[in-house]
């Protein structure tokens, strides 16, 4: 591997998630954006799109023997003020409406609040214009 | 330019590994990731694949090590922090969804 | 400058929601007058097998948004060649006349060629 240059450069990344909060990709995901704060980069933007929304869930209820990653994630942007943004259309056909959107739809559950904003795919546009890189993780 | 491919997926009865060596780039580099850790099965035709294409090799230190695979001399096993560099180093990330 | 963003696609149209998905990230690039591309590749081909009947299966028809791409001012359209043809596939005698058959160097040099990927 190429030597590490002594003055780092710091980037920006956009992080996509696709996969559900039970999925291995989900974790490494946070792991990841973790890694990349704590090596001093910057998050422009995290963006849930397919079942990438269900991280942002609050209705998911994760056994006790089990990490929790919807709560993982919230508390991740809350305490990073990260911008964490949830695909509007991928999250009302997955049934995770907030509340401005169950009201729309006449639909009971509330499953998303803050830090999450639903929005559109625009905003991931936005970040991989904004972004040095743009890393996606999700599949498996 | 130089991209850093990521793959999740196991090899075995998926085609990401196979697409991905046909188009890999000479100065591309490969990350196994999760089940895409199983390629390191040594006498498996993943193995020999890898070996043929001879990519840049990187693994997530943490899948080889749950799986009990061995990491051959042709690979290099790295943390998260790795993980981040190397996604600064190559000017793209392509993971294979 | 905008930063260039290649989409592959690599499922089959109804294998689940990824072929739409997949085609809406592009479709909002282009709304947004973004420089985007889009590859088939693998059993994205099968999007543009000719003849399909999503109707049959209470399905969206994709090809009517795919022959949009144009419109959308999205003119870089790819299909791999290898996918096509071991899938039985004739590469020229796809449902997207515009889209270029390429090999697998060429999209090794594609890719290159864009500052961003996102494959699904």
């Amino acid at each position: 591997m190429a030597a590490v240059s002594l003055i780092e450069s710091v980037m920006k990344f956009a992080i996509a998630l696709f996969s559900a909060a039970h999925a291995p990709s989900s974790r490494r995901a946070l792991l990841f954006a973790q890694a990349a704060l704590a090596g001093g980069h910057e998050i422009v933007r995290l963006f849930f799109y397919q079942d990438g929304i269900y991280n942002a869930s609050a209705s998911v209820v994760t056994p006790q023997d089990e990490q929790d990653l919807p709560r993982q994630w919230r508390t991740f942007v809350t305490e990073h003020q990260l911008d964490g943004v949830v695909c509007i259309a991928a999250a009302l056909r997955r049934g995770v409406l907030n509340e401005e959107e169950a009201g729309r739809y006449q639909r009971e559950a509330v499953a998303v609040g803050a830090p999450w904003e639903l929005s559109g795919l625009g905003q991931l546009h936005d970040a991989v214009q904004d972004a040095d890189r743009l890393i996606c993780f999700g599949g498996a | 330019m130089s991209t850093l491919h990521v793959l999740s997926h196991s090899p075995f009865g998926d085609d990401r590994l196979t697409s991905c060596l046909r188009v890999i780039g000479a100065n591309d580099a490969l990350l196994l990731t999760g089940d895409a850790a199983y390629a390191l099965q040594k006498g498996t035709a993943p193995f020999e694949a890898l070996n043929a294409r001879a990519p840049k090799l990187f693994v997530l230190a943490e899948d080889a090590q749950a799986r009990a695979l061995p990491v051959p001399d042709t690979a290099k096993a790295i943390d998260y922090p790795a993980f981040v560099e190397l996604s600064v180093h190559y000017d793209k990330v392509n993971s294979w969804l | 400058m905008a930063k260039s963003l290649l989409i592959i696609s690599r499922q089959a149209p109804w294998s689940g929601p990824s072929a739409r998905e997949a085609l809406d990230i592009v479709l909002a690039g282009g709304a947004f007058d973004l420089p985007i591309g889009l590859l088939f590749l693998d059993d994205g081909v099968f999007q543009l097998a000719a003849k399909q009947d999503a109707k049959a299966l209470q399905q969206k028809d994709l090809s009517a948004n795919l022959q949009a791409l144009p419109m959308f001012g999205v003119e870089d359209l790819f299909v791999c060649g290898d996918s096509a043809a071991v899938r039985g596939l004739d590469p020229n005698g796809l449902s997207l006349e515009e889209a270029q058959v390429l090999a697998a160097d060429e999209i090794t040099a594609l890719i290159d060629r864009y500052d961003q990927v996102i494959t699904l």
